[in-house]
């Protein structure tokens, strides 16, 4: 693929970003007349306080949740997709999703009985958060543990999806045995939800998120080499298990964050990359990564605008449009490729 | 005489594994390769061929003894001297999709690299070097998912050169391709070895080509590998013990290898040269000794005017074939 061509994706990449984020403040239950807007981007005081306060503080943090969201979920996705080397693999792979939904679970369903609803929602979601977090560093903590005595990648990745299963089951078990409304409120944290998080919660995991991808990116030349197999890797010199733990840490770190924060989001970090793949025509993670950041962040902003159904005042669950709307490129995907190996 | 570059003492190798998970295929194994030289490696399946190229490469860990890199041992190397010096290429092809020839190429130059893996001049010199080395040039902006079987080993055998190392080791290069792509990795490996001074191993299951191609022989018996320009290997006879329990023979006249037959009937043939010759195979594929004339059944081979006849002849009549396809079927009907 020539330069030139990639640049000019690049820029339409950035324009659509753009464009998404900010029809994405302009959608929600309340309408908010363009105008008006235009005048608060502008730094006017023209703007009614509940409107500016809409604006500040409910869809700027969620438009930036989802940006971050977006982007964290996708460059997992990439990573796991090129060190497992398989086109099914996404962020979840190594049961990231599952480690952070026990947490929740054991808070929310365990403890449940001991505090009241009402006295978890005064402790804010931070509880929550902080279990998922918790959740997901444990599984983290196994799969490393695992890595540097197992040589295998593919044990590795059928441990992960154990690990995933057996915390699934607790989930379960969980389930059973906990109260009515201890139960929707943790069958809505495994919806997904981008707009819960006030600003503070973001002064968190934007530098969370930012991590993450400065890990990543700080490992294209590993990943990059990762494509053609740990054999060939290590005979050009790669120190594998460094260079895998460094890559499975910043998968948990991004992964890890956002669905700590946001609840389980799927199919965007499996579907993005082969998106980008397409468009960009490029193996190259050098370009795939920057690529994946942006049409993440794109996707998820686009999912963000079409769960609020501009014009009606309900709200979809975010993980219910993400399916939708990843499901239909995974598929589209295996059928223009017939042979699903060859897709990475 | 070139100085031995690679050398093993007392190298033990095989599989690790706690305690009695290991399992170990040679002990005791010294082994040298000079500079310039290129290497056959042959035995059977399981025989330990991959696993000895791979301990040399520095992928798997000896189980014992050390190997030498100009008397250096490789223990003291870190992970990037080592693949500075020797570069491997597996029996695994990769297909990427979207990978381009040029950029699995670059893929060799990770060790001479920064931690960015960004390019310098030098690197790209080299890359475009090694691709034409390899006579890819015309493919180097291809993905490597829609070129050849053929053309993809020779952009691994040019990833391994832009690794610039050199020793090059290579499992089975020449699996799955046709005989005439065969020939051309061989004479290329060739070529590297003779012109650029680089030690080359590969290890084959195509006798005929390592025999023509390889300076030496590194034979893998049951017991231990024996070394040997591959003339010495048929001289000794040792060669002869890679068929030992087997259905095969090697014709040291012809130099091949054939599968031994048994008999069941006889058939006096006479001919010329060629026509002879080739008859004489197919008599002996369906079970029909070829002896003098003057047997029960005869055979005789005619060439009249370019017209090819076969005239099978029993004292009483005579029946004439135009080809061997059609001769063969009529005696299958005769012997069964």
């Amino acid at each position: 693929m020539n330069s030139k061509k990639t640049i000019l994706i690049f820029i339409l990449l950035i324009f659509l970003l753009v464009l998404l984020f900010l029809a994405d403040l302009l959608t929600g239950p309340v309408h908010i007349p363009l105008k008006e807007f235009f005048h608060m981007l502008s730094g006017k005081d023209a703007v009614s306080d509940i409107n500016r306060t809409i604006l500040v503080a409910f869809r700027l943090p969620k438009a930036i949740t989802a940006l971050m969201a977006g982007a964290a979920l996708s460059v997992s996705g990439l990573q796991m997709q090129t060190i497992f080397r398989n086109p099914l693999a996404g962020p979840y792979v190594l049961g990231i999703s599952s480690g952070a939904g026990l947490g929740v679970a054991l808070v929310v369903l365990g403890f449940g009985s001991v505090f009241s609803g009402h006295e978890i929602s005064y402790l804010g979601n931070w509880v929550q958060i902080m279990a998922a977090w918790t959740g997901s560093a444990l599984v983290l903590f196994i799969i490393l543990l695992v890595s540097v005595k197992v040589k295998d990648i593919m044990t590795i990745l059928i441990l992960g999806i154990l690990f995933g299963s057996a915390a699934s089951a607790i989930i379960s078990i969980l389930q059973y045995f906990s109260q009515q409304t201890m139960l929707k409120a943790f069958v809505i944290w495994s919806m997904g939800n981008l707009g819960s998080l006030s600003v503070r919660q973001l002064y968190v995991l934007i530098p969370c998120i930012l991590a993450g991808l400065l890990m990543s990116m700080i490992q294209v030349k590993q990943l990059n080499l990762f494509l053609l197999g740990e054999t060939y890797a290590k005979s050009m010199g790669m120190n594998i298990r460094i260079s895998r733990i460094l890559v499975f840490i910043s998968t948990s770190i991004l992964a890890g964050s956002i669905t700590a924060f946001c609840g389980p989001i799927g199919f965007i970090g499996i579907a993005v990359p082969h998106v980008v793949r397409l468009i960009l025509n490029t193996a190259n993670h050098r370009i795939l990564i920057p690529g994946t950041i942006l049409t993440g962040a794109i996707v998820l902003l686009g999912s963000d605008i079409i769960s609020t159904i501009p014009g009606r005042d309900v709200i979809l669950p975010v993980n219910s449009v993400t399916a939708l709307m990843g499901i239909p490129v995974v598929i589209w995907l295996i059928v223009k490729n017939r042979r699903l190996s060859s897709l990475n | 005489m070139h100085k031995e570059i690679l050398t093993t003492k007392s190298l033990s190798i095989g599989y690790e594994g706690g305690g009695k998970n290991q399992k170990r295929l040679f002990s005791g194994l010294n082994l040298a390769c000079r500079k310039g030289e290129i290497i056959g490696l042959i035995g059977r399946n399981g025989s330990g061929k991959s696993t000895l190229l791979k301990t040399l490469a520095g992928i798997i860990e000896p189980l014992d003894g050390n190997i030498f890199i100009n008397d250096l041992s490789i223990k003291g190397f870190k992970r990037r001297e080592l693949a500075r010096q020797v570069s491997f290429v597996s029996t695994e092809v990769p297909v990427i999709p979207n990978l381009s020839v040029s950029e699995l190429v670059s893929l060799g130059r990770y060790p001479h690299t920064d931690w960015t893996g960004r390019l310098s001049p030098e690197d790209i010199k080299q890359v475009n070097i090694s691709i034409d080395q390899v006579d890819v040039g015309y493919l180097s902006g291809k993905p490597i998912a829609e070129i050849s079987d053929g053309e993809r080993q020779r952009a691994m055998i040019a990833r391994a050169l832009a690794q610039d190392t050199r020793i090059m080791i290579l499992d089975e290069p020449t699996a799955f391709l046709d005989l005439p792509n065969k020939y051309e990795i061989l004479r290329l490996l060739n070529h590297l070895a003779a012109k650029k001074g680089k030690a080359i191993l590969f290890s084959t299951h195509d006798l005929g080509i390592a025999f023509h191609e390889a300076d030496k022989i590194w034979l893998f018996l049951d017991e231990n590998i024996i070394t040997g320009a591959p003339e010495d290997l048929i001289l000794n006879k040792k060669f002869f013990k890679l068929f030992d329990n087997s259905s095969l023979t090697f014709d040291l006249v012809k130099g091949e290898i054939r599968p031994e037959r048994s008999f069941t009937g006889k058939l006096g043939v006479s001919g010329e040269g060629i026509l002879k010759l080739w008859t004489v195979r197919a008599l002996e594929r369906i079970g029909i000794e070829a002896v003098d004339k003057d047997q029960e059944l005869n055979l005789s081979i005619d060439d009249i005017d370019g017209e090819l006849l076969w005239r099978l002849n029993d004292y009483k009549t005579e029946l004439i074939f135009h080809s061997i396809y059609e001769l063969c079927l009529h005696l299958k009907t005769i012997i069964n």
